[in-house]
């Protein structure tokens, strides 16, 4: 009996309750900010911005999952189960507009499709000078942008399942008479639910909280509404209730998704797998294949990079290329290898003990984990300011403020794919190692660990890219002096001057680009 | 899951946690490698924070720490998310100085207590007193004004000669604007209201509002391009986005108009960027020296025409390729009722149900 008491209050659990508060404690200061707030400043926001605020948020968050769900799991499919020349190239390729900022993209397609921008003139060749093309300072507009640059959320996670995935099931549902479409349909797909879902949701949950690519497309969304309450006004009390608004929505919506997620829960019951048996094309099909991936690659992160490029080489840009510019690069890479591994360490016992023990404790600490992200990154970085102002004072000014305020923020990123690496692994296996006299640290270094390898290094990595490119959070805890690449492009793409941009943005792509070939490398797929 | 054994789950914690403990260490380790910026009061020091943007205001610096051996650490960002910023630091705040592009951002610093008074000499002979703080807590350096931009092949001069023209119908989907939070917008209109009153304030922006439709932007500088392309016909903005896009793109088919010159009119609206000693600053002294440079002649010819501005300082001329400021008249409302009118101004803004 003692010994089932104690085991509710494990050092682990109790690391998982620190974390917790911690993570709650911004929540719980923009709360309070929030509700001790005027009830006529909850009536002006209701009635003049509040709906059309929602309805954007909700309809734009919707439209780009999907898009990223439809191109995310296709692009994945094509790669995974065919086998054409290039096809390694473009499983490459796939995943680099993860290193291309949202507002970077945005910029560039303002420049491409906007008004009296190059691709208009093109069009008007064709057609005449009347015609216009799409906007991109529309909802479609921000749509395509948004799709473009989160997609290989639900191509990665989707990928990786498909690879890790026992091939074993669909031969018995061929061998047992299912069609190939059957087969797909009703073993296939299902088994890979929970990586496609996590990884929608890690769209959703970006696309609201992005700050950078709607202000640039002049799209109002509730975070945009807040990052305007907060730099437009000098009390944050509407600023905080926008921020629980969007709280609340996210949460609404990872409840949802939890709940999609319990209702299928797969155990990999080896720790082997063969490989899936790629299907040899034709050449027509290859070259279809061919056409669709350089189509998407292209659009996400071939043009905008080759623009990039360009204005790089400008001679205003060359100039400010100086040492300077060296410690730019080295603070963000460093910021950002250090903010992951911190937000890996406090994630895997959450994930851990939600899968383990899923008690309502710790499910809701997991839960509850999921707050930063949601938490616009102005407010959350305000409430990390005043936190440490209060409470440890002394590390005010240093860069620690800056890791613990990226933990809070993307903490959630790591957990989507903590979280499904460790379900996958039936606890059988580490019973199973016990029984056989592996300590328990033994287990957990040679049966658990490997196994979720994978998980941890798209965790590590998800973050670092970020991280990366975050922005106002660093705006506004950064030590002075402590200038990152974002930073930088900020500075100087918010004074439209996007030629001076080119470089820091560009270096933000090629510090990432060593972390997607982790993230992609053959040897820690075979664990 | 409940098959679990729970003498496991009970033991499991142990190694995992001491695990965890080594790499938190490494990890606070490599933390404490970190350039972590020096707090340490130096005398020939300076930690500046600037609303103003970087490109704008380092060059100025730069010839300060030139000149005097000071080093300058600069932190750019928001205005109103400094003023915010310094709030929330309080008396913990690193910050010797704060520059701002708002008169409004530095009078609200001032009420809020953050700015220590000032008695330069050097300040009251360079800066005539309607562009400072009563006393002295902020010294404006450079003039801004709050002009219509135009497409000289789409308006001619003779179509407008008021801001309050702008609301008139037939510029319908033909004028762009600054957004809600824009600085600038609330400075401009809370002149406006100071000037006529709140009811016919509040039609002017409907107007604007129905006539902006969309174009309505986070940047002046977008504004201007909109403008340049043709895309609208007349913009809102301060006068130096006009000349710095005229800079880069000198054959841009733009114009400025400055607004409600004729008589009776309320004149041109006017805003300054400027400067304030943060109250619990230890280098005192060495911020004061960082002001009587920049309210020189030298440092005030260099602020104004890095930003295209008008120098404050009656006897340095502005940029040759600026509007003679002799020519134009300013509205009166005193810069230091800026930050009491913007409370009820951003609450009109809002009813009007502006972006």
């Amino acid at each position: 009996m003692t010994a089932v008491r104690r085991s509710s209050v494990s050092p682990l659990q109790l690391a998982v309750l620190a974390s917790t508060a911690l993570i709650l404690l911004p929540l719980g200061y923009v709360t309070a900010l929030a509700l001790s707030a005027d009830s006529t400043v909850w009536h002006r926001l209701w009635t003049t911005r509040v709906p059309e605020l929602l309805l954007n948020t909700v309809s734009l968050a919707g439209a780009v999952a999907l898009l990223a769900l439809v191109l995310g799991v296709s692009t994945a499919w094509m790669v995974t189960r065919f086998e054409f020349p290039g096809r390694r190239l473009w499983e490459v390729a796939l995943v680099l507009p993860l290193a291309m900022p949202t507002y970077v993209l945005a910029y560039v397609y303002n420049y491409l499709l906007g008004y009296g921008g190059p691709v208009e003139h093109l069009w008007q060749m064709v057609t005449g000078p009347q015609s216009r093309i799409l906007s991109p300072q529309s909802f479609w507009g921000v749509t395509i942008v948004m799709t473009l640059d989160t997609f290989p959320f639900v191509y990665l996670l989707t990928r990786s399942a498909l690879l890790s995935f026992n091939v074993s099931f669909e031969e018995v549902a061929r061998t047992c008479g299912a069609s190939q479409l059957r087969t797909m349909l009703h073993v296939t797909l299902p088994l890979l639910r929970p990586s496609i879902v996590a990884g929608v949701a890690l769209v959703v949950l970006y696309v609201v909280s992005d700050f950078g690519a709607v202000s640039l497309l002049r799209y109002q969304t509730l975070t945009y509404a807040v990052f305007q309450q907060m730099t437009g006004r000098s009390d944050n009390q509407a600023a905080s209730i926008l921020s629980i608004l969007l709280v609340v929505l996210a949460l609404l919506f990872l409840l949802t998704e939890r709940w999609f997620r319990r209702r299928s829960r797969f155990y990999q019951t080896t720790g082997r797998y063969r490989a899936p048996q790629r299907i040899q094309c034709e050449w027509w099909h290859a070259t279809a294949l061919t056409a669709c991936l350089a189509t998407v690659t292209g659009l996400a992160f071939g043009i905008p990079a080759y623009l990039l490029m360009m204005w790089s080489l400008s001679s205003e840009a060359q100039a400010m290329l100086d040492a300077r510019f060296f410690g730019f690069i080295w603070n963000s890479a460093l910021l950002s290898s250090l903010a992951a591994a911190a937000a890996v360490l406090v994630g895997l016992p959450l994930a851990y003990l939600a899968s383990r023990k899923p008690t309502w404790l710790n499910l809701g600490c997991l839960q509850a984990a999921y707050a930063g992200y949601v938490l616009p990154g102005p407010v959350a970085a305000l409430a990390v300011l005043v936190l440490f102002l209060n409470v440890m004072p002394f590390l005010y000014g240093t860069v620690i403020v800056l890791i613990v305020a990226y933990v809070l923020h993307f903490l959630p990123v790591g957990l989507q794919s903590l979280e499904p690496s460790i379900q996958q692994i039936t606890p059988n296996l580490e019973e199973v190692a016990r029984t056989l006299g592996f300590g328990v640290r033994e287990t957990w270094r040679r049966v658990t660990l490997p196994l979720i390898r994978n998980g941890v290094i798209v965790a590590w990595v998800l973050i670092f890219l970020q991280t990366m490119k975050e922005l106002p959070a660093t705006l506004l805890l950064r030590p002075v002096g402590f200038d990152t690449l974002a930073i930088r492009v900020w500075l100087e793409a918010s004074e439209e001057y996007y030629q001076l941009a080119a470089p820091s943005a560009l270096l933000i792509v090629l510090v990432g680009l060593p972390a997607l070939a982790l993230l992609l490398s053959r040897d820690w797929r075979a664990a | 899951m409940s098959r679990w054994p729970r003498q496991c789950s009970r033991t499991i914690g142990v190694p995992v946690r001491l695990d965890f403990a080594g790499l938190v260490a490494a990890c606070l380790l490599a933390v404490l490698w970190l350039p972590i910026p020096p707090n340490v009061s130096a005398a020939d020091k300076l930690i500046v924070y600037s609303g103003r943007s970087e490109r704008l205001i380092k060059p100025v610096l730069d010839a300060f720490t030139a000149k005097t051996g000071i080093q300058v650490d600069l932190l750019s960002s928001g205005t109103t998310e400094l003023v915010n910023r310094l709030k929330a630091e309080g008396g913990r705040s690193p910050a010797d100085v704060f520059i701002s592009n708002d008169a409004g951002s530095l009078e609200m610093a001032r009420t809020a207590g953050l700015l220590r008074p000032l008695s330069m000499p050097e300040v009251e002979q360079a800066i005539p007193p309607q562009f400072r703080a009563a006393d002295n807590s902020w010294i404006g350096l450079s003039g801004r004004f709050w002009i219509i931009v135009c497409n000289t092949t789409m308006v001619t001069p003779d179509q407008i000669t008021s801001l309050l023209d702008l609301a008139d119908p037939r510029w319908k989907d033909k004028i762009a604007i600054p957004n809600a939070g824009s600085e600038y917008l609330q400075a401009g209109v809370s002149v406006i209201r100071a000037s006529l009153g709140d009811d016919q304030t509040k039609k002017f922006l409907e107007g604007l509002r129905n006539n902006a439709g969309t174009h309505v932007y986070q940047k002046s500088s977008q504004i201007v391009e909109a403008v340049a392309k043709g895309q609208v016909s007349v913009g809102v903005v301060n006068h130096y986005y006009v000349y710095r896009h005229l800079a880069v793109q000198p054959t841009a088919p733009l114009g400025v108009m400055m607004p409600d010159q004729q008589a009776g009119g309320m004149g041109a609206i006017m805003n300054v960027a400027g400067i304030g000693i943060l109250k619990h600053t230890s280098r005192f002294d060495t911020a004061k020296l960082l002001v009587e440079f920049l309210v020189a002649e030298v440092g005030q010819k260099m602020f104004a025409d890095l930003d295209k501005e008008y120098p404050l300082h009656p006897e340095v001329k502005a940029d040759s390729s600026l509007v003679e400021r002799k020519s134009f008249r300013t509205a009166s409302v005193p810069l230091t009722k800026l930050a009491e009118l913007r409370e009820p101004t951003l609450l009109l803004i809002e009813q009007v149900g502006m972006r």
